[in-house]
């Protein structure tokens, strides 16, 4: 593994990271299709997922068979993201009802391929809220490799007194989410 | 000044350049990776210098299998696509700081999902 990217072991979640994910995929997942979150937070060996960023709008894809995120929403959450020293922990996206919660192989090979981020696949377009049904990958010796239900309950971790925010990204700039 | 083939400087004389050899503080910041690429270039480097050093700091590379996985420079919300640009032109004469975003282009191919 390159410096770059320390080792994680575990993955803490402020328990409102999933719902706030799931608000923000549902609307896509209810017409069919997929949709998808960046987690961001700080990156050490327990790693703590702080911030989630919706791309919506211009530069994002959300079609019944794909989810893409074009490379300028990529370039303007790097811009916004050094500064808060937020890095890429995650990338969570759905699929629709009745296709199961795995990665394919375009999910594979068009996701961030570095060592320790997280792919996660929610099933159902998001109406499944338990993240033990979701798929939970983790790229390490060149590929995503699944997370067992034992990884799961070892390595990702719940806080409910965590704090988050959400914010939304498209290839314009990255702006706070007002609900 | 140590200057090397490839356009670098030592960081220790970074701070005080021959005339004629300026020297730019260059960081570039990749959304996976906690810390960015830090490193001093004379200002007659060329873009793919840069971008070639931050691939290999943050362990990703170009790539070709079904689909074509290119990685680009960002600068000032801008694409670079001039890769023999130096750093002095990007920058102009009185700029001795530059700061990017490595960011990846991924080229579908043509077999479905």
């Amino acid at each position: 593994m390159t410096a770059a990217y320390p080792p994680i072991k575990q993955w803490v979640f402020a328990e409102r990271v999933f719902g706030n994910t799931l608000d923000g995929v549902r609307p896509a997942g209810h017409s069919g299709r997929e949709s998808g979150v960046f987690w961001l937070g700080t990156r050490q060996e327990t790693s703590r997922v702080s911030a989630i960023v919706i791309p919506r709008g211009a530069g994002v894809e959300e079609r019944p068979n794909c989810w893409r995120v074009s490379p300028e929403v990529f370039g303007a959450v790097t811009r916004w993201a050094n500064p808060l020293n937020l890095c890429l922990l995650a990338v969570a996206h759905t699929h629709v009802r009745g296709a199961p919660p795995v990665l394919s192989w375009t999910d594979r090979n068009f996701g961030v391929r570095v060592p320790g981020v997280l792919a996660v696949v929610i099933g159902s377009g998001g109406d499944d809220s338990d993240h033990h049904n979701w798929g939970w990958y983790v790229f390490e010796n060149y590929d995503y490799s699944p997370l067992s239900q034992t990884e799961i309950d070892e390595r990702i971790s719940i806080d409910p007194a965590g704090q988050v925010e959400a914010w939304t990204a498209d290839a314009s700039g990255v702006q706070i989410l007002r609900t | 000044m140590e200057a090397t083939t490839q356009g670098e400087v030592s960081m220790q004389h970074a701070g005080h350049p021959e005339v004629g050899h300026e020297v730019v503080e260059v960081t570039v910041d990749y959304l996976p990776a906690p810390k960015p690429f830090r490193k001093a270039y004379r200002e007659q480097t060329v873009i793919e210098t840069v971008r070639t050093d931050a691939m290999a700091f943050f362990g990703v590379r170009d790539s070709k299998d079904r689909d074509t996985h290119e990685f680009f420079l960002e600068f000032e919300g801008r694409r670079l696509t001039n890769m023999l640009e130096t750093l002095q032109q990007l920058l102009g004469p009185h700029r001795h700081e530059a700061h990017f975003s490595l960011v990846e282009q991924v080229i579908q191919g043509a077999m479905p999902k």
